[in-house]
């Protein structure tokens, strides 16, 4: 049996948790057989895999998993803060280099003290370092140098997350309201 | 006695400071009321109500006033600060311009000069409607870009609050008047008279009349474009920037929500990264290794140990126990226990070496030992035992 070139990086990548990005020539490998893996995804570890138009990556059912919990705290709460300064914090996201000093400055400085301080990947500036690294090996982040980065498309998945669950949230508020 | 206009205009320029605080406050309010004015020029230490009667700036209404319309347009346009308009306002420009329109068609071969004015107010009516088409679409992208750079730093709940009030009231309306796939648009209707004038321009007999009909259709081939283009900014450019606003507070609010309680809340994401998944070179060669154990089977035979009952060994307690008496006292009762074995098996079986060692048990000895004494070590088939030296004598005998 043939399989897709670079088949061994694309399940190695997919497998660590890692998202592929369009800009990645796995990209398009994993694209032009996006059934093949689908299924092998699924068949095989009982992921799924989701492919965007400018990224990729598996789904887990493990819904306690910590990784993603801190990193939905991280986003969650740098765009609250940025949107406290006035910024619109998409764009932002999208488009503007941040650096590990102002994002020190924005969580020392948050009112959500105690999450940050109980979350041990957010507590301190070492902490949030060693967070950093594990994002930009995820492909979640990319470094453009020791202290700066921007954010991948891969963002978007979180941003998602965040409308489905205001969307939850709200069907849920409407539903007690009913009740009323 | 009319007043110089050069004299009112530089009048407007040496004052433009209060006359543009009095244009924001009608802007606001509808009016100037008498104590916004006093106020105002309280501020300028300045009195020129009187000169702004005097130049009809002011229309006096009770004890208020209202900057007359012809200023407060001029202001508007140089400003570029417009009042938006409603699109129901905005609209009733189609009952007037498809009413004007009706009756130059019936009225085409009647009164000459009724048709010209008629095609005159025809313009006049589309481009009235055009520039208020345009005032609100500049209006709406300052607002828009008002609330995208948000500035004032306003809350995220009354930025959505005012994304949907500009999208409901005044974005969406507009744009069904312009979209041209929309049968009972403004602009569709636009396009049909046109048509109709175009035919006209070339072979109406009357030639004022034809030039003014080629006028009419420029204008209207112009208007057409003019609005295609206003559609365009508010489908591509107001929609989606008003429609990020929204989104981005729905973001917003679900993190705002989901930061309440984190850890209660499911997170169905990436997985966990697999250190042994089954692509790592580490994997690969420990499979084949296990894997060849199974590559060449010899065979095995297993045979039925040819063992009768009588074969097995019993522990004859009571004759290892007479053996033990006899040597009494003793003073190294593991050594003879192994010595008895082997003098009478070739190798010390655990098992046997187990069975004896519960003699220790019985009632009539007694036994001592000395828990810091070096152990000593017994072979036995199946492992090596490390023991103490323990002593035995008779129970109450020296």
């Amino acid at each position: 049996m043939d399989f897709p070139r670079y088949h061994k990086e694309i399940v190695g990548d997919l497998l660590d948790g890692k998202f592929i990005l369009a800009t990645d020539a796995k990209f398009i490998e994993l694209k032009n057989n996006a059934d093949f893996y689908g299924k092998f995804f699924k068949e095989t570890f009982e992921f799924y895999l989701d492919i965007k138009s400018d990224y990729a990556y598996l789904i887990s059912e493990e819904t306690m998993e910590m990784l993603s919990r801190d990193i939905c705290i991280f986003i969650g709460l740098l765009c609250y803060e940025l949107d406290k300064e006035g910024k619109n914090f998409l764009d932002e996201i999208q488009y503007a280099e941040f650096d590990s000093e102002m994002i020190d400055n924005l969580l020392d400085n948050s009112s959500y003290t105690d999450l940050i301080m109980n979350n041990n990947q957010l507590k301190n500036s070492e902490a949030r370092k060693q967070f950093l690294g594990t994002l930009n090996r995820r492909n979640i982040i990319d470094r453009n140098s020791d202290k700066k980065f921007t954010f991948t498309p891969a963002y978007k998945v979180f941003m998602d997350f965040a409308k489905n669950f205001a969307k939850g949230k709200l069907a849920t508020a409407g539903t007690e309201e009913d009740n009323e | 006695m009319r007043t110089e206009p050069r004299t009112i205009l530089n009048f407007l320029s040496n004052y433009f400071d209060i006359i543009k605080e009095l244009f924001d406050v009608q802007l606001k309010d509808g009016l100037v009321r008498k104590e916004d004015l006093n106020a105002i020029l309280a501020e300028h230490d300045s009195d020129i109500l009187n000169k702004l009667i005097e130049y009809k700036f002011f229309k006096k209404i009770a004890d208020d006033y209202e900057i007359r319309p012809m200023y407060f347009k001029f202001l508007e346009f140089i400003l570029s600060e417009f009042k938006p308009l409603l699109p129901e306002t905005i609209e009733k420009y189609e009952h007037s311009i498809t009413s004007l329109f009706k009756k130059i068609k019936e009225g085409i071969n009647k009164d000459r000069n009724i048709l010209l004015q008629r095609i005159s107010d025809l313009n006049n009516e589309v481009r009235d409607f055009t520039e208020a088409v345009e005032k609100n679409t500049l209006r709406l992208i300052a607002e828009t870009k008002e609330l995208k750079s948000n500035v004032d730093k306003i809350d995220y709940r009354e930025k959505v609050r005012k994304a949907s009030f500009w999208i409901d009231y005044y974005i969406t309306p507009l744009n069904t008047i312009l979209d041209v796939s929309h049968a009972n648009s403004i602009t569709n209707r636009l396009l049909d008279i046109s048509q109709y004038i175009n035919i006209r321009r070339l072979n109406f007999d009357d030639e004022l009349a034809r030039q003014q009909f080629e006028k009419l259709y420029t204008f209207l081939v112009q208007t057409n474009d003019d609005l295609l283009r206003q559609s365009k900014i508010l489908t591509n450019e107001l929609l989606p920037l008003i429609e990020r606003i929204r989104s981005e507070s729905m973001i917003l609010t679900g993190w705002i929500e989901f930061l309440k309680n984190p850890n209660k809340s499911e997170t169905p994401f990436i997985p966990k990264s697999l250190r042994a998944y089954p692509y790592n070179n580490a994997m690969y060669f420990n499979s084949l290794e296990y894997v060849q154990q199974y590559m060449q089977n010899d065979d095995v035979y297993l045979e039925d140990p040819n063992l009768s009952a009588s074969d097995k060994w019993i522990f004859n307690k009571e004759f290892y126990r007479e053996q033990l008496m006899k040597e009494l006292p003793m003073p190294n009762f593991f050594e003879w226990a192994g010595i008895t074995l082997r003098g009478e098996y070739e190798d010390i079986e655990t098992e046997k070496f187990f069975s004896l060692s519960t003699l220790l048990f019985e009632d009539d000895i007694e036994l001592e030992f000395d828990p810091t004494a070096d152990r000593q070590v017994i072979r036995t088939t199946e492992m090596n035992l490390r023991v103490p030296k323990i002593k035995i004598k008779r129970h109450g005998l020296s």
